[in-house]
């Protein structure tokens, strides 16, 4: 019907055709991931604050700032007076903490730029993934080490499902920077493991502290209420309701 | 005939290189590469309900003449579970707490020193000298927890001190619960106390 030109023409055509639409549909599904639409988000703050000289170099615990994450769900962003617990005196004339300064005379919050966003419609804890003692750079990355902070993990269910799964094979145990309660500062009472039941009782005799032997006690929750007793890790719950609810 | 061979070649050339571009955009657009940094917010292809009605901690809400999700507790209201620290003076807190209400046990004495290391010690330094990270760049040093004055006081002025602050040091009453507070006391008597060890071991070697 066609010369032997048009035809093959036709033919490579077509070939070509179905190559485009093909590669395209697969770029979409892969291209479109949240490991490569939502890993990378680096917004620009209102203020240049900097993770990597306030931890790293400072050694300043997460938890100082970020109070609160281990009772609550939500990880507080810090309050303009965290700020001024050492502004107050530290870098007063900085041009870099004029924003601070403002937000501290004005009594007027400063407008954080929010990282990390889930789906409104997933319920995470940060307070139970800090008391089974996972540390923050398990979902943060090592924000200590960023200049300014960018959201490193995907944060898809698939993602959660992952660790919930094989908890041993992507959870960062808590790290001192963290300040997580972990119960390892116990073994400078001379306790190899920490064990939540029972312990040695102290007492305290004109401002000393003296050992009065190995006894059994039951921490009541009463006497400490706010402490908050640490458990060990394991498999995260897989059901629907643990977080869509 | 030359000149047909040097096409042939040209289109090998051109087509390879697509190819190599194509691997390259492939191999980069699969490892999701974090060196793509971005300043725009991701991009929401499918929006399902990611952003709903509800109203979340911190969140920007135009509803309020602030803008803000968070509101100011009503005056004259008291939240429910709200530990409010009353005493204004020493005297009152001494009167108040006769003594620690905490056991000194190991875990108490363990979360003392978490808590500790994670508030305290950007300024009073691990060992309570004065000499934290944050002293370094300029905050005005605190005196030395172990001196014999510190070691003078009792449970409760120490307890007011993390409580309502000091001078520069602000009141940790928002950031610390009452037992952790009471926590850091036991600990700061455990490090007074190895302070004194510490110098008694060291004049008594001086001695010998």
């Amino acid at each position: 019907m066609f010369t032997k030109d048009i035809d093959a023409k036709i033919k490579r055509s077509i070939g070509l055709t179905l190559f485009v639409l093909v590669a395209s549909a697969v770029s979409a599904y892969f291209g479109l991931h949240p490991r490569v639409t939502d890993v990378g988000y680096r917004p620009t703050q209102p203020i240049p604050f900097s993770h990597k000289l306030h931890a790293d170099t400072l050694g300043i615990k997460c938890m100082y700032c970020h109070t609160g994450v281990e009772v609550s769900k939500h990880s507080p962003v810090p309050e303009t007076q965290t700020c001024m617990n050492c502004h107050i005196a530290v870098g007063i004339d900085n041009p870099k903490l004029a924003g601070v300064r403002e937000s501290w005379e004005q009594n007027k919050p400063i407008a954080w730029r929010q990282v990390h966003k889930l789906p409104e419609y997933v319920h995470f804890n940060h307070s139970v993934h800090i008391l089974a003692q996972i540390d923050c750079a398990s979902c943060h990355g090592e924000v200590e080490k960023m200049g300014v902070v960018t959201q490193m993990q995907p944060l898809t269910m698939g993602w959660c499902l992952n660790c919930h799964r094989n908890p041993e094979k992507y959870v960062v145990p808590a790290r001192p920077i963290s300040g997580i309660f972990t119960g390892t500062e116990m073994a400078a009472w001379g306790q190899s493991k920490p064990t939540w039941g029972s312990g040695r009782w102290l007492k305290v005799k004109d401002g000393k502290i003296e050992a009065i032997g190995k006894q059994e006690y039951q921490f009541v929750a009463a006497d400490v209420a706010g402490i908050v007793i640490p458990k060990k890790p394991s498999k995260g719950p897989e059901t629907c309701s643990a977080c869509h609810y | 005939m030359g000149s047909m061979k040097k096409t042939v070649r040209f289109r090998t050339i051109f087509w390879s290189l697509v190819g190599i571009a194509f691997a390259i955009f492939w191999v980069l657009l699969l490892s999701g590469n974090i060196l793509w940094t971005s300043d725009t917010p991701p991009l929401q292809v499918i929006r399902d309900m990611d952003n709903q009605m509800r109203i979340a901690p911190q969140e920007e809400y135009p509803f309020f003449p602030d803008r803000s999700s968070d509101r100011p507790p009503l005056p004259y209201t008291v939240p429910r579970y709200a530990q409010v620290y009353t005493p204004e003076t020493v005297d009152e807190a001494l009167e108040k707490y006769p003594e620690n209400p905490l056991p000194v046990t190991e875990f108490v004495l363990a979360r003392g020193k978490n808590r500790f290391e994670t508030f305290c010690t950007p300024c009073h330094g691990v060992e309570g000298k004065g000499d934290g990270p944050v002293v370094k760049r300029g905050f005005p040093a605190p005196p030395d927890l172990n001196r014999d004055i510190t070691r003078g006081y009792p449970d409760a002025q120490i307890f007011h001190i993390i409580s309502r602050g000091q001078n520069v040091m602000p009141g940790y009453a928002n950031k610390l619960s009452e037992a952790d507070r009471w926590a850091v006391v036991h600990y700061v008597r455990w490090l007074q106390q190895r302070a004194a060890q510490t110098t008694e071991s060291s004049s008594m070697e001086a001695g010998e």
